[in-house]
């Protein structure tokens, strides 16, 4: 069928490998470092992707996310509203995350020289944010509230833990945006969506290259559905 | 009608306030106001997948090449470049089997000739490398509204995505301004098809049966990383030679 011009030779299967390996060196990182696992619960993204094929069913492991997850008004994107608005209000939540994240970071001091590439990444944050709730606006829908969140109280007081919690939400949110890539509706949201995904994407790069992480793990971008993505982020989010 | 996010101007905006301004309001309601790469398909999904093939073709040959010159010497920067190098060999492998599938014959991989002086230090091959992936990202950001199936969709959002960070990585072995170099501010820019066959077409010059003739017309707008050294000496030199209508 030409639905599925893919089929066994995915684009994405065969980067299975150096992922998998990638994973294995942050799993060994994590194992090492120890209180990476409390700090950053956040790690279980890494688990529960990539989906196997671009086209397939929901990952088991949507299911599996923690009762009281925010999802109490449905499940995926659609309990922040239909369609692209439920994908934009999604978005948006996960920029208020990583924006106040890059804001604390560099507000503790603690990036030395480095701060120089983490400087212009906050702005980023921060202009997602701005740029998605105006366009929400614009469409006539309501932003999503900023959530009150909550970090672990190690994430800002030395900066090896600061650069390892930064690359998991790079690339968190990397595939975040991967995963609704093929759901938006209209095309130039699909446009502003995709030309966002690409700097968190540099993103991505940078702090993995700053923290001796593998910067390029696979040699296509992978994907989360938001129920993935959200059930890792849940411990971030405040009552 | 929305003003557009994709011209240069709103660009130029953009960058400034990444680089650390307070974000205003306007600028950010410019983020969907999207018009013009999405305006017109630029073909069928095969004819996008042969554009994206061409370009992986010259992006690999590039890599395979350079790596090859051992301009490199640090262990983590070499690392890098061995993995980006598999990285454009695996897009390669990838279009061509997802053309095959599609039953749209892949381009033949063009001939491929790099400005002498390319490979001749870390510093040419370097600069040729941040262009080549800054076009590679704006290429395909360019033809995101254009892809019809979705699993194509997907996968070559996959590798803009990896283009991406291969142009933030090797804009920090360059040593590169963090903002303007590293990062092209708070969204990626599309660059047109015709725009990009524009900027390659010097270095696929007497390439046969590959179904694309050299541009039509003078291009004005050029990706700001092109502006650097031999390649944009090339690049003009291409613009003048290759374009059929009078210098404006």
């Amino acid at each position: 069928m030409n639905q599925d011009p893919f089929e066994g030779r995915s684009v994405i299967q065969f980067t299975s490998e150096r992922d998998r390996r990638a994973f294995l060196k942050y799993a060994a990182l994590v194992g090492v470092g120890g209180s990476l696992v409390g700090a950053l619960p956040i790690s279980n993204v890494f688990a529960a992707s990539p989906s196997p094929s671009p086209s397939g069913s929901p990952s088991p492991s949507a299911s599996s996310a923690p009762s009281g997850s925010p999802s109490a008004a449905g499940s995926g994107t659609s309990q922040f509203g239909a369609g692209d608005i439920g994908i934009l209000n999604y978005a948006l939540t996960l920029e208020y995350l990583e924006s106040e994240f890059y804001q604390k970071g560099l507000a503790a001091n603690i990036l030395g020289d480095d701060a120089k590439y983490i400087t212009p990444v906050a702005a980023h944050e921060a202009a997602h944010v701005a740029a998605l709730t105006a366009t929400l606006n614009k469409l006539g829908a309501t932003p999503a509230t900023k959530p009150t969140f909550v970090f672990p109280p190690t994430t800002f007081t030395d900066k090896a833990t600061f650069l390892k919690s930064a690359v998991i939400f790079e690339e968190t949110g990397v595939k975040a945006y991967h995963g609704q890539v093929v759901l938006i509706k209209d095309v130039a949201i699909l446009g502003a969506a995709a030309s966002i995904a690409g700097v968190e994407s540099r993103h991505a790069a940078v702090l993995n290259y700053l923290t001796q992480m593998p910067p390029v793990a696979n040699p296509v971008e992978q994907h989360a559905t938001a129920d993935e993505i959200l059930a890792a982020i849940k411990p971030f989010l405040g009552a | 009608m929305l003003r557009s996010i994709w011209n240069r101007r709103s660009f130029m905006g953009r960058t400034a306030i990444g680089a650390g301004a307070v974000i205003g309001g306007s600028t950010a309601i410019e983020l969907l106001s999207t018009t013009r790469v999405w305006a017109a398909a630029e073909g069928t999904d095969g004819d996008i997948l042969n554009f994206a093939l061409t370009l992986e073709y010259i992006e690999a040959t590039f890599y395979e090449r350079g790596n090859a010159a051992s301009l490199i010497t640090d262990a983590h920067e070499k690392d890098i470049f061995a993995t980006i190098q598999k990285d454009e060999e695996a897009h390669v492998q990838a279009l061509t089997d997802t053309l095959n599938k599609l039953g749209v014959a892949p381009v033949a991989k063009p001939t491929i000739t790099f400005p002498a002086s390319t490979f001749a230090s870390r510093d040419s091959y370097l600069k040729l490398a941040m262009i080549f992936e800054n076009t590679g990202v704006g290429a395909y950001l360019g033809q995101a509204g254009s892809i019809t199936n979705k699993d194509i969709l997907q996968a070559a959002a996959g590798i803009f995505g990896v283009e991406a960070r291969h142009a933030a990585l090797i804009g920090v072995i360059s040593g590169a301004t963090p903002e303007g170099g590293i990062y092209k501010g708070a969204t990626e820019t599309p660059i047109a098809k015709s725009d990009v066959l524009a900027a390659v077409m010097p270095f696929i010059g007497g390439m046969p049966n590959t179904g694309f003739a050299p541009a039509q017309r003078s291009v004005n707008y050029l990706p700001a990383g092109l502006a650097i050294g031999g390649a944009a000496a090339a690049l003009v030199a291409f613009r003048t030679r290759g374009s059929r209508t009078p210098p404006p």
